[in-house]
């Protein structure tokens, strides 16, 4: 009996497929204030959310070529709330004339004892960081800002050093499949982002090399 | 000479006779004025606390432009040449009472009830507020101290600031532009490598190891098979065959935990695939 083949098609049954669109872009440090006071009054809401999160992403290596990965993320400002786990797609290849990257997307919440199972289940820790930023909301988009940070002892949070000098900004949606109007409202936002951040579609596959 | 005399009193008299025509023809008119600045205010005031969320800042712009435009044509008023000096009238008031004045309420419109002691320090005042006064004293004395012709050198710098923004804001857009653009070129906002270095650690862990072993050790412990990130780990696949010897422990259970947490057992393949084939625990 061979093991289940480990597939890359989206998710399905009984939840409705969502997808992300994405987009990324990186700010230097020292335009990152500029960065914050466009966002803030661009977005909804007064203040924007403060976050400091652990991710860790999980492998399971299958039959054949790509491994199956899962990402868990935890909060280390609020220590009490549950674990995240999200599953990632590979991108769709659709026309290129979409301005965002799509990609299949299920996000549970989990309990806290999510590595051990993971563990057990036969996953392994491919890698870990902690991003610690902002947070906007404008309508359905997401934007996040963050400042990853590696992890140099396996386990230990406390002690990163950061990854670049740059943050990462993401403007994301999550969408059932099919909605492309929303990669039209993520392009106006990432026009009025201009000149700060360049918000384009990057393929990660492409990063490899 | 008494004629003369006669004259020069009628001339006086007329003199006085224009001078009140004026004197009221002036006030009626800075009457009417503050009138308007006072519905202004009023109408600005109850946008501002009743409309409060439909407000934009355009038209709060707006309302106070106007007020500006109306305090403007009061300040022309009052320097215009046909007014008398209002500083040559005296006030006094010729009767003050605690008692409730009904024609006084309907003209201030509720405001001023009562003529008395109280409201006439406020109303009559001439002089300016004391810490005004005070702040006036200040500034005059500064001025007097620095002298005659530091104050031309500012007032010339001045001037040719002012000027200078004059300039830039009246020429054309495009001269701008071009200024602009060339300003901003010199500050990058972002840079492309670290975009790409960044979605790669976030993609696939790219610089991201989850421990970093330094060199040798990576190197020695790959001799035995065990999967060391050194590097970026996803992009090795097939395994080494040294990983087969796990397989005798796993049994149909998922691959047992490596002691340190930091390696990547590759044995999961091969776990599975000998429970299932000849390896079954509650045979013989």
């Amino acid at each position: 009996m061979e093991a289940p083949p480990v597939t890359v098609m989206p998710v399905t049954g009984g939840t409705i497929n969502m997808m992300e669109y994405l987009l990324q872009g990186s700010v230097l440090d020292q335009a990152l204030d500029s960065l914050l006071h466009r966002l803030r009054g661009l977005c909804d809401s007064m203040e924007p959310e403060t976050f400091t999160d652990h991710e860790l992403v999980y492998l399971l290596k299958g039959q054949q070529g790509n491994p199956f990965i899962l990402r868990a993320r935890r909060s280390l400002s609020h220590p009490n709330t549950p674990w995240h786990l999200r599953y990632l797609g590979q991108p769709e290849v659709g026309d290129k004339s979409r301005h965002a990257l799509v990609r299949n997307c299920v996000d549970v919440a989990t309990s806290h004892n999510l590595p051990e199972f993971l563990n057990e289940m036969g996953f392994r820790m491919d890698h870990e960081f902690v991003a610690t930023g902002h947070m906007f909301r404008k309508g359905a988009m997401k934007i996040v800002v963050s400042k990853l940070s590696r992890i140099l002892v396996p386990g230990n949070t406390e002690n990163t050093e950061r990854l670049s000098l740059s943050c990462l900004v993401e403007l994301s949606v999550l969408a059932p499949a099919g909605q492309d109007t929303v990669s039209e409202d993520m392009r106006s936002l990432a026009e009025q982002l201009k000149p700060l951040l360049h918000l384009e579609k990057i393929d990660p596959s492409k990063q490899r090399h | 000479m008494f004629w003369s005399f006669f004259c020069i009193r009628l001339r006086f008299l007329v003199f006085q006779q224009r001078e009140e025509k004026q004197l009221e023809a002036s006030v009626e008119s800075l009457i009417s004025r503050v009138a308007h600045v006072k519905n202004a205010l009023h109408s600005f005031i109850y946008k501002l606390e009743n409309e409060y969320e439909r407000l934009t800042w355009p038209s709060v712009l707006d309302n106070f432009a106007l007020l500006s435009g109306q305090l403007n044509t009061i300040n022309k008023l009052l320097r215009n040449e046909k007014t008398p000096s209002f500083r040559n009238q005296v006030i006094i008031p010729l009767l003050l009472s605690p008692d409730r004045d009904e024609d006084l309420a309907k003209l201030t419109e509720q405001r001023v009830p009562v003529f008395s002691h109280e409201i006439v320090p406020d109303y009559l005042r001439t002089k300016p507020d004391p810490e005004v006064e005070e702040q006036e004293k200040q500034l005059s004395t500064e001025a007097a101290r620095i002298g005659p012709e530091v104050a031309q050198k500012q007032i010339q710098t001045l001037n040719k600031l002012c000027s200078n923004v004059l300039e830039k804001l009246s020429n054309p857009r495009e001269d701008r532009e071009a200024e602009n653009a060339a300003q901003r070129q010199n500050k990058p906002f972002f840079n492309p490598t670290d975009t790409n270095a960044l979605v790669a650690a976030v993609a696939f862990g790219k610089g991201l190891s989850k421990c970093r072993p330094p060199g040798p050790v990576a190197q020695g412990h790959q001799g035995q098979g065990q999967m060391m990130s050194g590097g970026p780990t996803l992009q090795q696949v097939t395994i080494g065959g040294g990983s087969g010897q796990q397989a005798g422990m796993g049994g149909p259970v998922a691959p047992q935990q490596q002691g340190q947490p930091g390696k990547m057992p590759s044995s999961i393949k091969t776990n599975i695939k000998s429970a299932s084939g000849s390896m079954h625990p509650y045979n013989r």
